[in-house]
């Protein structure tokens, strides 16, 4: 097994404010955490308590109020839009609950994308193992509008993997399928999460989706109310 | 009640949602009004001033070559309403000055009112019209040019030729009356100018009796019945007329522009403003139906949304009409006050700037001058119908997108990805690259992609085809007319066939060798002179066969010769026959250069005609076939003789005498004020010479040109704005409402430069689309416009010029307008955070 010593992920101190004064909501409330490479998070916590937001703010997609997020050691807060951007496409895969995939490319090209726009050359049979892995073989001309809920998540996360990122961030990937179909993607994205060495940090209101993690976050009110070191974390480390 | 209400507060709603699409219908809509109304205001203007300024010539025809006996009858004529005569009784002769002096009366008005009626002659501003003798009139311009004081009573001694040809005769005559006074620029060649002077009837008597003067009179008369006759009926009445009389009909000349305007409610101008109304109503369809068509397919989902709530198909129809209908009712009367506002005020300032800039005719420059201030330009009927027709233009842009808003399914509309529906695959790109993504974009909705590019392009092609024929209106190809080369031209001022004077006939004047080589050579001595050219000579031929082709010119034609180079210029004018330059001159062939005078005369192309040349005193028989017409409108000077042979049968006559008429002068810019001063001087020592200087040349071909060139360049410019309206629209939507895509991409690392590459990529694609039909579709009818406008001599246009300022102008502002409107709306769309943008469920 691999060693979890390296931190790949950690915060200090992050903040996410809206509004002021009386109407000022606290997203995220000075939340420090720190998540190795090659780790399973999930983080859990009613609908507002700033799971989303959080998530958010370690990819890179909002900005904080305050407070650093380190990826490989670097600050992304101080980061402008062009070398966040690359961040983005080379260390961060996405994937979110409404699949968002491109409508007007096919199930192969939206896998590719990320690679694409990052000017990476193909390695081929990494993405057919992944397309295969997920199930999408016979679909990778079809338009997304084409596909089950399912078929699109599995193709969200192609996308999310295929550009060998370092950290996966999935906010409720099994939120829009049923239960069975919700079962095989996350266990399909944890499959694939430890088959390419990939940090994974997903969000989730599913109980069993967070068991299957090495640890589990719980936040409320933008609070870490519980950074669960689990078990197997602590005895690896010792 | 309710219920409309509530549609009312969605159509209301909606419109301040989409603002920038409220704000790009809304200008659609009001330039589309303005247009129209200023269309019809300009016509309005138009016909009044044409009425004002016609009824200053009111006359309805003019017959020539008549007899006193035929005055005679014609002034007791049963259907004459009013008579003048007048007779040109002398050509003054005064160096290079044309005028005539002349006698007219009025025998005739029946009319109770005649106040104001072009018919009667103008009173004297002082004094009286010639009784005696030796009396003479005119205005006072007129006495300081034959260099007498212009007062009453003074005295003025003229020498002049009765009927244009006998002897020279000198008179002393005494001021009698000034007419009001008229301004002339000094700059324009006496050449240019007609003047004229009016002596008694009694001093054309005694020349009659002493059988000097063989009067020849015409007369100009109005006939009964203009209020109720149509065009053709007055025709036909004036035709009567001069039957009953004996007169041919060519010498009949009626007063066309009159006449329309008196018999007719304007038909011609009502035609030409609705021609224009009609493109600008169908165009501005084309944009406003783009915008909502785009809109609907926008709004797919709202839509589709307000069914599953319950909407009915008819609620739907009738928001999008509310839309409409508030949006016209802002921006209709907004059009209509600047369509009518601005013609009002520019109308009267085109007018007057064209006239100040043009002294040819004093006469229409008065004429116009005194209507401007009192022009009659509004017309609540005028008004209403650009109204009714914006509104219009609005119900039928708005017809299908309705019907599409009708016809969308709750489900499909809730479920619906922009896409085009029944596609279930893309065979895609192994790779993807920013280019591809641009691609896919465009090939989504092919449809839309389609009708953008089209709409686009259609008002491209209007504006490169409105510009083929603007650029073609050339006052330099006005001036090149009299200046073909170089920037002076000194012509021999000569008759062909004079009989009293024969020494100003052409075959005199070329053995005075007035062009030889010393002259050349002192006027390549003037400082600044580069160089002297001389043009193709040109000789008489005269011939003794029966023709009425020489009639006119009692027997004398002017015979010239084209190069080999030349002759691909005549073959690209090429009307019958064939040139080819050997055969033509091996067989002594030669060329007819009007088609006008070819059918006229009866001439065709096979016959042989035998000619005699005049080289000075000899005479060389000529006989030769003519085997083309061919009809040079530019690279030849504009008087080419009708006859042309090549420079090898020309060479082969062996001239003696220096044929030369006109010579070129090429001169450096900087001396180009001196030399023409010095030119002045020398050519006003020779009464055979005529000085053009392209400056002069150029202003009177600006003067006009301008007048018919900016008004519609205006319009262009309008065409283009409501053209730019369309692009606008189509850049926010397609960028608005994938407002959430982009951002998705961005959240994959499409960096902020990728993003703009790829949208610019999707303008740069319009525009070359748009560029595409425009320069093809465009330069294909502004070519065939420009062959009509070329016939029918519309604006004096006679060379095409490519319209190449203005296609690389529009390529640039497309570009420009395309890539500026996408960092604009680009930089609008992320003043929202990324993760906003990606949440956006609209």
């Amino acid at each position: 097994m691999k060693k979890l010593t390296d931190i790949i992920l950690k915060t200090e101190d992050l903040c996410k404010y809206y509004g002021a004064g009386d109407n000022q909501v606290k997203a995220v409330d000075h939340v420090n955490l720190e998540i190795r490479q090659g780790e399973f998070v999930s983080i859990v916590g009613k609908s507002g308590s700033g799971k989303s937001t959080l998530l958010h703010m370690l990819g890179g997609l909002d900005n904080p109020t305050s407070g650093k997020v380190f990826i490989d050691g670097e600050n992304i807060a101080s980061f402008k839009e062009e070398k966040l951007s690359k961040i983005r496409r080379r260390k961060i895969g996405f994937i979110f609950q409404a699949y968002n995939l491109i409508p007007s490319l096919n199930v192969w090209e939206n896998i590719v994308l990320p690679l694409g726009l990052d000017g990476k050359p193909l390695d081929e049979s990494y993405i057919s193992d992944i397309i295969r892995t997920l199930g999408l073989s016979d679909k990778v001309r079809n338009l997304p509008n084409t596909l089950s809920g399912g078929q699109q998540q599995r193709c969200a996360i192609a996308r999310a993997i295929a550009a060998k990122p370092s950290i996966i961030l999935a906010d409720e990937p099994t939120g829009n399928l049923d239960t069975r179909t919700g079962d095989e993607t996350m266990s399909l994205l944890k499959t694939s999460a430890a088959k390419y060495g990939q940090t994974l940090v997903v969000i989730t209101h599913n109980e069993e989706i967070a068991q299957m993690a090495d640890r589990t976050i719980i936040l409320a009110d933008g609070r870490i109310l519980s950074s669960g070191e689990s078990e197997v974390a602590i005895d690896e480390e010792r | 009640m309710k219920r409309d209400n509530t549609v009312l507060g969605l159509a209301l709603s909606k419109l301040r949602y989409n603002k920038s699409r409220t704000l790009l219908t809304g200008i659609a809509i009001m330039l589309t009004t303005m247009l129209l109304a200023a269309i019809g205001t300009v016509g309005v203007a138009t016909f009044d001033m044409n009425k004002q300024i016609y009824s200053m010539s009111d006359y309805h025809a003019s017959f020539n070559g008549l007899t006193p006996e035929q005055v005679q009858i014609l002034s007791s004529h049963i259907q004459v309403e009013a008579l003048n005569t007048s007779e040109t009784f002398a050509d003054i002769i005064n160096g290079k000055m044309n005028g005539v002096l002349y006698f007219q009366e009025t025998l005739r008005d029946d009319r109770a009112d005649t106040t104001g009626s072009g018919i009667h002659a103008q009173e004297p501003a002082e004094g009286h019209y010639p009784e005696a003798e030796d009396e003479i009139c005119s205005s006072p311009i007129f006495f300081r040019r034959v260099g007498a004081e212009p007062v009453v009573g003074g005295k003025v001694t003229l020498s002049f030729r009765v009927n244009g040809k006998g002897e020279i005769l000198t008179k002393e005559f005494t001021i009698s009356g000034l007419l009001p006074d008229v301004e002339i620029d000094e700059d324009i060649d006496d050449s240019r100018l007609m003047w004229a002077a009016q002596v008694s009837q009694v001093l054309l008597h005694e020349y009659e009796k002493s059988d000097l003067y063989k009067p020849e009179p015409s007369a100009t008369l109005r006939v009964y019945g203009e209020d109720e006759l149509t065009y053709d009926e007055m025709e036909e009445r004036i035709l009567s007329v001069a039957a009953d009389i004996g007169l041919d009909e060519a010498d009949v000349s009626l007063n066309k522009e009159y006449l329309f305007t008196a018999t007719d409610p304007g038909t011609e101008i009502i035609a030409v403003v609705a021609a224009i109304s009609l493109i600008v109503i169908l165009f501005s369809a084309l944009v406003i139906y783009s915008i909502y068509y785009v809109g609907v397919i926008t709004d797919v989902q709202e839509i589709g949304k307000l069914k599953a709530l319950g909407a009915s198909g008819r609620q739907i129809a009738k928001m999008l009409s509310w839309q409409g209908a508030i949006i016209s009712a802002f921006a209709v009367p907004l059009g209509l006050l600047i369509g009518f506002l601005l013609p009002y005020f520019l109308f009267p300032l085109a007018l007057w700037v064209y006239q100040s800039g043009s002294a040819i005719s004093s006469y229409s420059r008065d004429a116009v001058m005194a209507v401007v201030g009192q022009l009659h330009m509004f017309s609540l009927p005028v008004l209403l119908a650009a109204a009714a027709a914006s509104l219009a233009t609005v119900a039928i842009s708005l017809r299908k997108p309705i019907r599409m808003a009708k016809k969308i399914s709750p489900v499909e509309a809730i479920r619906y990805q922009e896409n085009s529906s029944d596609r279930k695959s893309r065979n895609g790109h192994h790779e993807i690259k920013v280019s591809t993504l641009t691609l896919a974009n465009l090939t989504r909705n092919k449809r839309r992609t389609t009708v953008t590019i089209l709409t686009m392009g259609l008002s491209c092609v209007l504006f490169i085809c409105v510009s083929a024929i603007l650029s073609s209106v050339s006052a330099e190809d006005l001036a090149r007319r009299n200046i073909p080369r170089g920037d002076f031209r000194i012509s021999l001022d000569y008759a062909l066939h004079d009989k009293e004077y024969p020494e100003n006939n052409l075959d005199s004047l070329v053995q005075k060798n007035y062009f030889n080589d010393a002259f050349l050579a002192q006027l390549l001595s003037i400082e600044g002179v580069e160089s002297v050219e001389r043009e193709h000579g040109r000789i008489l031929s005269s011939s003794n066969m029966e023709s009425t082709l020489y009639e006119d010119h009692e027997n004398c034609l002017q015979l010239s010769y084209f190069t080999r180079d030349e002759v691909a210029k005549l073959n690209a004018c090429l009307n019958q026959g064939s040139i080819d330059y050997d055969r033509m001159a091996a067989n002594n062939e030669l060329v007819f250069t009007n088609d006008y005078y070819f059918s006229q005369y009866g001439l065709s192309l096979g016959e042989t005609y035998s000619l005699t040349l005049y080289d000075g005193n000899r005479e060389i028989p000529f006989t030769s076939t003519l085997t083309a017409l061919a009809t040079p409108d530019n690279g030849f000077p504009v008087d080419l003789p009708f006859l042309i042979m090549t420079e090898d049968t020309w060479d082969s006559l062996g001239l003696t005498s220096d044929p030369t008429t006109d010579i070129y002068l090429h001169v450096n810019n900087a001396y180009y004020d001196s030399v023409k001063e010095t030119l002045r001087e020398l050519v006003s020592g020779n009464e055979h010479f005529t000085l053009y200087a392209l400056d002069v040349e150029m202003r009177v071909g600006r003067s006009s040109v301008g007048l018919m060139r900016d008004p519609l360049y205006l319009l262009l410019i309008l065409i283009a704005v409501i053209g730019f309206i369309n692009l606008i629209n189509t850049m926010i939507t397609s960028i608005v409402t994938r407002k959430k895509e982009l951002g998705i991409l961005q959240a994959l690392g499409l960096s902020d430069r990728q993003l703009v590459r790829m949208l610019s990529g999707e303008g740069l694609v319009f525009t070359a689309g748009t560029l595409l039909i425009s320069l093809t579709l465009g330069n294909f009818f502004g070519w065939l416009f420009y062959r009509w406008a070329k016939q029918e001599h519309f604006m004096s246009i006679s060379r095409y010029h490519y319209p190449l300022r203005e296609t690389v102008g529009l390529a640039l502002v497309l570009l420009a307008g395309q890539t500026l409107i996408t960092l604009f709306i680009n930089k609008k769309v992320k003043k929202e955070s990324l993760i906003d943008r990606i949440r956006n469920e609209e």
